[in-house]
């Protein structure tokens, strides 16, 4: 059945609703033969779950990030003052200079790099996110294999053999996890100049 | 070639960390005049109403996605001069081509490094002050 044909169906017909709760029963009662309903249920229960998951990682990764470029973007400035105050030194030292006054530029120099020090282990703590997504990602995989094992099962004793078509292509798809195994994508900025220049651009 | 440190650059990207490390890098080269926008559609309104330089692009967006962005600026008779380099996630061949084909000026794949985008910028200047 094609998108035409479900909208052209008459939408309140009473045949319909049969036609609907005898599909619905022939499914529960198909499933529960297959010993599959628990597992799928247990699986769908935890897509919910699987959502609030995957926003906790990209909400973790993004604060991990921003941490970490506010961190280096004040190092930065901290580094930034340590250089001109060691450039005064030594202007200072090439001509009559008071003991104070390169203690002062010593003592700023210091100042600044304990600063850098604490944005470098801001940085460093930064990265717990890797330890923490890392943990719940696996539980997400783990729960989409599981939902991926009940409905290839469902499929294969519930569907018919002509349903089993090509997926239709997808749009844009994201970082490639593991291009080693696909000859249709790029691995490395290499092969992009190789193939843009094999081209002719 | 037109003063590389006096030009204006519009990031795109809808990760803002992206566009952070980008105008970072940016900055790192000495490249200060730099703006962001979010997405196609917002680029585009800036790119209309204040002159820019260059353009690095990310593809996958919300709203206007690169791709559609780099047509729009490449359509446009007064935005057509505009070099927009890519700077993407997206590896698969296909997407390359198309960028190529619709006008990109470059193409790069993140992750990426400093010197890529150095090395890239660069190589687009040095191409756009060539007599045609």
């Amino acid at each position: 059945m094609n998108m035409h044909e479900w909208t052209a169906a008459p939408a309140a017909s009473p045949e319909v609703f049969q036609r609907l709760g005898t599909i619905t029963r022939q499914l529960h009662d198909t499933l529960s033969q297959l010993g599959l309903m628990p597992r799928l249920q247990n699986s769908v229960d935890g897509l919910t779950d699987a959502r609030s998951r995957l926003s906790y990682i990209a909400r973790k990764t993004g604060e991990a990030a921003d941490k970490v470029l506010t961190a280096v973007e004040l190092a930065k400035q901290e580094q930034g003052k340590i250089t001109l105050a060691t450039r005064e030194i030594g202007v200072a030292l090439a001509g009559p200079v008071s003991t104070e006054a390169v203690q002062a530029l010593v003592a700023a120099v210091d100042d600044a790099n304990r600063r850098v020090g604490v944005h470098l282990t801001d940085i460093m703590m930064a990265q717990d996110f890797h330890d923490l997504t890392g943990q719940v990602v696996g539980k997400v995989v783990a729960l989409a294999i599981d939902l991926e094992d009940s409905l290839v099962k469902l499929l294969v004793q519930a569907a018919p053999q002509e349903s089993f078509a090509e997926p239709p292509p997808s749009g844009l798809n994201g970082p490639v996890v593991d291009p080693s195994k696909r000859s249709d994508v790029v691995s490395s900025q290499g092969e992009v100049d190789d193939l843009l220049a094999s081209l002719g651009f | 070639m037109k003063d590389l440190h006096a030009m204006n650059f519009l990031v795109v990207d809808d990760f803002s960390t992206m566009r952070r490390i980008v105008r970072g890098l940016l900055k790192e080269m000495g490249l200060n005049n730099v703006d962001e926008a979010e997405d196609g559609a917002a680029a585009l309104t800036k790119l209309r109403h204040q002159r820019f330089d260059f353009v690095i692009s990310d593809i996958n967006m919300p709203n206007m996605n690169g791709f559609e962005l780099l047509k729009a600026i490449k359509a446009d008779p007064a935005l057509a001069y505009l070099p927009v380099l890519m700077v993407t996630a997206e590896a698969r061949k296909e997407d390359i081509i198309l960028a190529a084909q619709s006008g990109a000026a470059g193409y790069i794949v993140k992750p990426f490094t400093k010197a890529t985008l150095e090395d890239k910028l660069n190589k687009i200047l040095a191409k756009l002050s060539q007599p045609a």
